[in-house]
């Protein structure tokens, strides 16, 4: 007896996923899932990310890493809340994971959820968090090829951040192949270089950013407006 | 690297589906891969077959059939009467 079997394998993750989603829409918060290889950058890219942004805005950070809680440490200096999610040695954040960790925070009171994936950019990407979009960090102390050898994350990132271009005169790779590597795997992707040193590129960032937060919000309203409306009627 | 976990996403699918079917037991479970779904097949087979091995789930076999993308998606499921 044969019968069919229908949805998707990972639907319980997707399932915690739709949950966090629907939460983040109510309040309007933008969520951003950061994925790269160990040693891309991200952390330094948040800290720089962190100390650029004004200090009213209402932001919240998990960073997940296998052991330690070395990351939670850089990224709270600058006083906004941080958790680390230790996962022990699974290779990836899931939803269940992100949902745990933020249960005691204010969501509804959130402008920005920023979250640290495990350094990795195969298993992460298989992974809905709930999140509004993925960012993939590349740096220039890698190969160019990378956007071929890992199609995955770099067809379902919405934006590439290069890191560590002060780096650029000292190392062999090449910048334009790159984003060439990287347009031809997802035409759509929108790339800014930086540099967490010199904090070149953060502008272009901050802008992405406003702009990503500002359509989000909008977003909500007319959601909103438009949930009210028909309960009025 | 994740197969494991995905491994055990299918054998808790088959589980659930199986309540629908007192007195069958499941030999076959048909998934569906795309080549972007960021699995590997072998790997993936490897961590079903090791988990499989030596439990009540024997003697159920993984079918994995390729796809489009990224998908990750179940397929069919085989059941015989015990």
């Amino acid at each position: 007896m044969r019968v069919a079997l229908e949805g998707r394998v990972l639907s319980e993750n997707d399932r915690v996923a739709a949950r966090l989603r629907e939460g983040l829409m109510e309040s309007g918060t933008l969520s951003l899932n950061f994925i790269g290889s160990p040693g891309a950058g991200k952390t330094a890219f948040l800290e720089k990310t962190l100390e650029l942004l004004p200090h009213d805005l209402r932001i919240a950070l998990l960073t997940g890493d296998i052991q330690t809680e070395n990351d939670a440490i850089r990224l709270a200096k600058y006083g906004f809340p941080v958790k680390q999610i230790c996962t022990g040695g699974a290779c990836h954040l899931d939803a269940r994971m992100v949902e745990k960790h933020v249960a005691d925070w204010p969501l509804a009171e959130l402008d920005l959820l920023l979250i640290e994936n495990i350094g990795n950019l195969v298993c992460p990407t298989s992974y809905d968090l709930g999140e509004d979009g993925k960012v993939v960090i590349l740096s220039v102390a890698e190969g160019e090829d990378k956007p071929l050898k890992y199609p995955g994350i770099f067809r379902k990132a919405e934006l590439m951040i290069l890191t560590k271009t002060d780096l650029l005169p000292y190392v062999p790779f090449q910048l334009e192949m790159a984003k060439q590597y990287a347009r031809a795997v997802n035409p759509l992707i929108e790339i800014v270089e930086t540099s967490a040193t010199t904090g070149a590129g953060f502008g272009q960032w901050l802008a992405w950013l406003a702009s990503r937060m500002e359509t989000k919000r909008e977003c909500c309203d007319s959601a909103i407006a438009e949930v009210r409306k028909v309960m009025a009627c | 690297m994740h197969e494991m976990g995905v491994a055990d996403s299918i054998l808790q699918a088959v589980d659930k589906e199986l309540l629908r079917y007192p007195g069958r037991r499941a030999v076959k479970v048909s998934v569906k891969i795309g080549n972007l779904a960021g699995v590997d097949r072998e790997s993936l087979h490897f961590c079903f077959d090791s988990m499989v091995k030596g439990t009540t789930w024997e003697p159920l076999e993984l079918d994995v059939q390729p796809a489009a993308g990224d998908e990750l998606d179940f397929s069919a499921l085989e059941l015989e009467e015990i």
